[in-house]
């Protein structure tokens, strides 16, 4: 008998009990959904990651105080401020782009509408390093940040937030905690990747972030940048040596202060991202074990339902062979509906997270064809032992069945 | 056509043997239409079932058109029933989800026959049944004597040596049961061999010949 007929005989058992084929494949669905979304997910995570790292460059290290838990021996936890950054600056050992940062979360306010928003607070070598763009108006200067202006540069959605127009809020007034600053430029779009959105945040010139708004010189991080035939582990060294100086810290003493550097923080992620996937794809093969298992009971039962079909399907002189390839056939084309199923509720799913997290679009090609093949292999290897059973029913025995 | 030479069949129940068959001898020749008749637990539907090809004797000899079937394997006594024997049951046995045409059809798709020659010969065996215009009907759109009818239309489809009807009337009302046993000796009439099994003796009397079965054995075989 042609497979062919094998197959549409199948589906056509399939079809008559259409409630219980889906409620069995449902643990495959399950299974198969979970595999492709989390996978998608995992190389779009991965990928707003890398290109947020190219942004910055592998040539930036940052600089953040230590947290108090690592002082066993210094209790008092030591801050980075505006000094530290001026250090960096002085020291011309190598000619780095030194950028502090002074973040927090402020309410903004324009006409009747406001929000919270990040403030950033930096000098103007921050867009450069960063490689942030101008789209509208004009980024602020050093002269700017001395004099405390009142001036800012948004994000390209922070009008959004504020539910207006990039053009509205060019050249007008921002209210910062009810203090008005200045817009004089808008930054290009740059795209959510790892950490705070850039398109959602406030710059302003450093001083006047820390005395207007922060009230503090304290500052998060420094960003330092340098030429490309620095290596990574020399720039650290210095850096090291410059703040260990101005921190006065005496030999053998630990840092109070962490050197980041960009690549070593993308492998760490990178770690922990694969282990966090691995993790949900063990539990979705599980889940597709579960199925499996859910459809070999199914398969049982519907071997028992239709003994007297097995019997006058024998009567009538369909070999064992027949019988055990019509249900195999069954077992994998219901697991192979629930793989499709599967994958594309799966990439429903992915779609409208990726869409939510603004992550580019990846199409998981890998994945839906080992998680289709893979539900096959379920079906086959779980339709087998069913499918013997019914195969190897006396025909005289099973034509009797009530 | 059928010989069968000192059959026996037995079971094994826990550690009793139950011997069902005690040597069973007859021989039905082409074109006789036999009743083999008995009450129940006579070993009547045991006996049916060998010769039928749908389980082996424990011991003895079945020659089918000349072959010994009762050592054959399995697959063997697939094709063995594929070929020559055509099956007609009391509860008519039709898949519920298919049509009478389909149903019809069914055999000759294990025959390995192509689709379209399968439908032309589907289409004359239930036209010869007198359900021409019942093709597309599923079983549960028709009546008990119609689904018989498909039944003996998918029994005929193959072009067997033998018809074996186990009980064919005992689902029907008496009217209708006349109807299917008319057909049967229409087939007769044109040279089929049947075998019915029955335990109505109104039902083995429409055949030529009547084979009674009792307590494992023969205990008359008589021409009407």
């Amino acid at each position: 008998m042609p497979i062919q007929e094998s197959i549409s005989s199948a589906l056509d058992s399939i079809r008559a009990n259409k409630l219980r084929s889906i409620l069995t494949t449902l643990a495959i669905i399950i299974g198969t959904a979970a595999v492709i979304a989390m996978v998608a997910m995992g190389s779009s995570a991965q990928k707003a990651l890398d290109e947020s790292i190219s942004d910055l460059g592998a040539r930036t290290i940052n600089v953040y105080p230590t947290s108090s838990r690592q002082g066993a021996t210094n209790t008092s936890n030591i801050p980075l401020d505006i000094k530290d950054a001026l250090a960096l600056l002085k020291d011309k050992e190598i000619p780095w782009q030194i950028a502090p940062e002074i973040r927090g979360s402020r309410q903004i306010k324009f006409g009747s509408e406001n929000s919270n928003l990040q403030i950033v607070g930096s000098n103007p070598e921050f867009f450069s390093i960063r490689g942030y763009e101008i789209d509208q108006g004009i980024l602020f200067n050093e002269k700017d940040s001395l004099s405390r202006k009142r001036v800012a540069v948004l994000g390209s959605k922070v009008a959004n937030e504020l539910k207006t127009s990039s053009k509205a809020l060019l050249n007008n007034d921002v209210f910062i905690s009810n203090v008005a600053f200045k817009v004089i430029g808008i930054i290009k779009e740059e795209g959510s990747g790892w950490g705070p959105n850039p398109d959602e945040q406030i710059y302003v010139p450093l001083y006047t972030a820390s005395d207007r708004i922060f009230g503090t010189e304290t500052i998060g991080s420094i960003n330092v940048n340098f030429p490309v035939e620095y290596r990574t582990e020399e720039v650290m060294i210095a850096i090291e040596r410059v703040l260990r100086r101005e921190h006065d810290i005496g030999p053998g003493e630990e840092n109070n202060f962490r050197i980041n550097d960009w690549g070593q923080a993308l492998d760490l992620q990178k770690q922990a991202t694969s282990i966090f996937f691995a993790l949900i794809i063990g539990i979705a093969s599980i889940s597709l074990m579960v199925g499996g298992i859910g459809v070999m009971n199914i398969m049982l039962v519907s071997v028992t339902e239709r003994t007297r079909e097995i019997g006058l399907r024998k009567a009538l002189g369909a070999t064992k062979n027949i019988i055990l390839l019509q249900f195999i056939i069954e077992a994998i084309i219901l697991c192979l509906i629930g793989g499709f199923i599967g994958v594309i509720l799966g990439s429903i799913i992915y779609f409208l997270v990726a869409l939510w997290q603004d992550w580019p679009m990846v199409f998981p090609l890998v994945a839906i064809i080992g998680s289709v093949s893979f539900s096959a292999l379920v079906g086959l290897f779980f339709g087998i032992w069913p499918a013997r059973r019914a195969a190897s029913l006396e025909p005289a025995v099973a034509l009797r069945y009530e | 056509m059928i010989h069968v030479s000192n059959l026996k069949k037995a079971y094994i129940l826990g550690t009793q043997t139950l011997e069902v068959l005690k040597g069973i001898n007859f021989s039905i020749e082409k074109g006789e239409y036999v009743a083999i008749m008995g009450p129940s637990g006579s070993g009547k539907s045991t006996l049916m079932n060998i010769i039928g090809c749908l389980d082996s004797p424990t011991y003895g000899s079945y020659k089918l058109n000349n072959v010994e079937v009762s050592d054959m394997s399995d697959d063997k006594l697939s094709n063995v029933r594929n070929r020559e024997i055509g099956f007609v049951f009391q509860s008519f046995n039709l898949l519920p989800r298919n049509t009478a045409l389909e149903n019809v059809m069914l055999p000759l798709q294990y025959a390995g026959i192509n689709k379209e020659q399968r439908r032309e010969k589907a289409k004359k065996a239930l036209i010869q049944v007198n359900l021409g215009d019942r093709m597309d009907h599923k079983p549960s759109e028709m009546s008990g004597g119609q689904q018989q009818r498909v039944a003996i239309a998918r029994a005929l489809v193959t072009n067997p040596s033998i018809v074996f009807a186990d009980e064919p009337t005992g689902n029907l009302d008496t009217q209708t049961g006349e109807e299917i046993l008319k057909i049967f000796r229409d087939l007769h009439n044109n040279g089929q061999t049947i075998i019915l099994i029955t335990h109505e003796l109104e039902v083995a009397n429409e055949a030529n010949r009547v084979i009674f079965i009792k307590d494992g054995l023969i205990e008359y075989d008589k021409i009407n």
